[in-house]
């Protein structure tokens, strides 16, 4: 098992690695012209850390929603809170709305993406605590809803400038800098690190509420810190680069199949595959058509997909 | 050949003439359509210059240029015009362009035995033909050879610049350009684009001229490598804030170094009336030293 973990952390570095040598062009860090060492450290490195930020943001929101909501199908997404940060965005946008500089377009998907999880939390909750159902079916009718009001405001707009700035909402890495960096750290390192020391109770969550009591958790307490927890990985990932699907729904899948079902492993294991599998996905898209880039949402998918599937006639499927 | 100012007068005059035709509003020839409806705002731009626009019923709701142009109906999207609310119309004659409004559409408009017209101009030297059929169409012909006539000389001063510069034993060194559309994320005037033909018409060589697309989303990797000199920032919506972010990460580049990035307007989105007002545009910030 430790074998696994550390051949999974190997994996993440050599990823990193490869992403800043490897793109449209490929660059020897150890011989680089002054040109070569502007793109290796202001526009690669940047790029692939806030990359792997936001795969691991996917991969560890995804197990824990999985988790939390008992339904092997949930992924971030799901609660709808990628469909509000792309309406704020939006919004945004059309107001014209600059009062952070480039920042500003990230932020309010933040703001959208936050306030969906604070809605979607209000209408799952009920009689004092959240229930998965509830949750599940609220971020859904959210969804659709936010969803037909973005499609709206597009169909409705004839401003060119707004469909191209819709353009990042689909995944795009490549206006990633080093500002981004620290902010993007911080709410993913802390909605980790708060998944990873609640990973016990939500293993108790999944056997049912009645046995989590008996093993001394409050499982409406808990189910409130780890739903939090998701939020902020969530709207800190779309923030940080659009909406990126496949790694929140999959990757936990995945590492089930290497590490098994225990979520205190569970958890940490699909935040490094989901960043390294990100970061590939995003070398990959710069390189198949430079100077053309693809988006990496795209990619994770293609090289994703088989795998999974490869795996699942492998292997019984393990259970959440 | 005539001298130059004879050339402009006869414009004014055209236009006056144009003007007291439309006030005396003398009916149209019989086979020139009265009830016009455009799809394309390059093309509702072309009928405004041909004197045209008092036979529009409709336009796309893209169609915002002359100021007059917004006052028409709308009837759609440039590729999702609505069938019914050009039928509502009845118009006697639909303009399309092979650029952008779908193919099937015509297609229906002509099984209604509505006449339809389809301009297929893609490129500036396309552009004077383009208006030449327009004009024919709607029984402005005069108008058109006039303006299309201006474009023709309009773009040969380009031209012939051009064969000077290739006649020299040393053709000088052609300046590295890069137009971008949109800065986040990154867009920029491609391969086959109005914009990219403009920039080979100034002599200028648009690094992103061999994309497969018209306007690819496109790596900032390869703006550091390739070292464009100039840069040209097309208008937008809130683009100065964020076209600073791009430029700060563009620091080391030439064209960010001595200050030749320009902001310009939007003529040459537009196959039109305009679009040579746009390639002079660029030319004026070339001039500067």
């Amino acid at each position: 098992m430790k074998l696994r973990i550390a051949f999974i952390i190997l994996i993440l570095i050599i990823a990193f690695a490869i992403s800043l040598i490897a793109g449209a062009k490929l660059i020897n860090p150890f011989a680089a012209d002054e040109v070569s060492r502007e793109i290796l450290f202001s526009i690669r490195a940047p790029r692939s850390i806030v990359a792997i930020l936001m795969g691991m943001a996917l991969g560890a929101s995804g197990a824990v929603l999985q988790g939390i909501l008992k339904n092997p199908l949930a992924d971030p997404y799901i609660l709808g809170i990628s469909s509000g940060a792309s309406l704020a965005a939006a919004l945004g946008i059309m107001a014209g709305a600059a009062f952070l500089g480039t920042f500003t377009i990230p932020f309010m998907a933040f703001i959208g993406a936050l306030a969906t999880g604070i809605m979607v939390g209000l209408m799952g909750w009920q009689r004092g605590g959240l229930w998965p159902e509830r949750i599940l079916l609220a971020g859904v009718g959210l969804s659709f809803l936010f969803s037909a009001m973005l499609m709206l405001i597009m169909s409705i707009s004839s401003d060119e400038g707004l469909r191209k700035a819709m353009l990042w909402i689909f995944g795009d890495l490549s206006m990633s800098e080093w500002p981004k960096v620290p902010y993007g750290l911080v709410f993913v390192a802390a909605g980790v690190f708060v998944s990873m020391i609640r990973a016990k109770a939500l293993n108790a969550l999944i056997l049912g509420d009645e046995f989590a009591h008996s093993l001394g958790f409050s499982p409406r307490r808990e189910r409130l810190i780890l739903f939090i927890s998701v939020g902020l990985l969530t709207a800190a990932s779309v923030s940080l680069g659009g909406m990126i699907g496949f790694i929140g729904l999959l990757v936990p899948h995945i590492m089930r199949f290497f590490i098994g079902s225990d979520n205190r492993l569970l958890v940490p294991c699909s935040a490094l595959g989901g960043g390294a599998l990100l970061c590939i996905a995003d070398v990959i898209s710069k390189s198949v058509l430079p100077p053309m880039e693809l988006p990496a949402g795209i990619v994770t998918a293609i090289i994703g997909s088989p795998y999974f599937l490869y795996l699942l006639r492998r292997k019984n499927v393990l259970s959440i | 050949m005539k001298p130059f100012y004879a050339e402009s007068v006869a414009i004014k005059i055209s236009v006056l003439l144009v003007t007291a035709y439309c006030l005396l509003l003398t009916p149209a020839s019989a086979d020139s359509p009265k009830r016009i409806i455009s799809l394309a705002p390059n093309i509702t731009e072309i009928l405004f210059a041909l004197g045209v626009d008092e036979r529009i019923v409709g336009v796309s709701s893209f169609c915002d240029y002359p100021e007059a142009a917004k006052q028409k109906a709308k009837v759609g999207g440039f590729s999702n015009p609505s069938l019914e609310a050009v039928v509502s119309l009845k118009p006697d004659m639909v303009l399309l362009t092979y650029d952008g409004n779908p193919q099937a559409f015509e297609e229906r408009l002509r099984s209604m035995k509505i006449r339809t017209v389809v301009i297929r101009a893609r490129k500036i030297s396309d552009l004077p033909a383009g208006i030449r059929q327009i004009g024919a169409a709607v029984g402005a012909g005069e108008k058109a050879e006039l303006l299309a006539a201006d474009i023709e000389k309009r773009l040969d001063v380009f031209k012939e610049r051009d064969r000077i510069s290739l006649s020299q034993a040393k053709p000088a060194k052609r300046q590295k350009v890069l137009f971008i559309i949109w800065p986040d994320p990154l867009i920029v005037a491609g391969h086959g684009t109005t914009t990219s033909e403009a920039l080979a018409l100034l002599g200028l060589e648009n690094i992103a001229a061999k994309t497969s697309t018209a306007y690819p989303k496109y790596s900032i990797e390869e703006i550091l490598r390739q070292a464009p000199d100039i840069i040209f920032i097309g208008k937008g919506n809130g683009m100065d804030e964020v076209a600073d972010g791009l430029l700060r990460r563009l620091k080391t580049v030439p064209a960010v170094r001595n200050g030749k990035v320009f902001y310009v307007s939007d003529y040459l989105y537009r196959l039109g009336p305009r679009t040579m007002n746009g390639v002079d545009e660029l030319a004026a910030h070339l001039k500067k030293p």
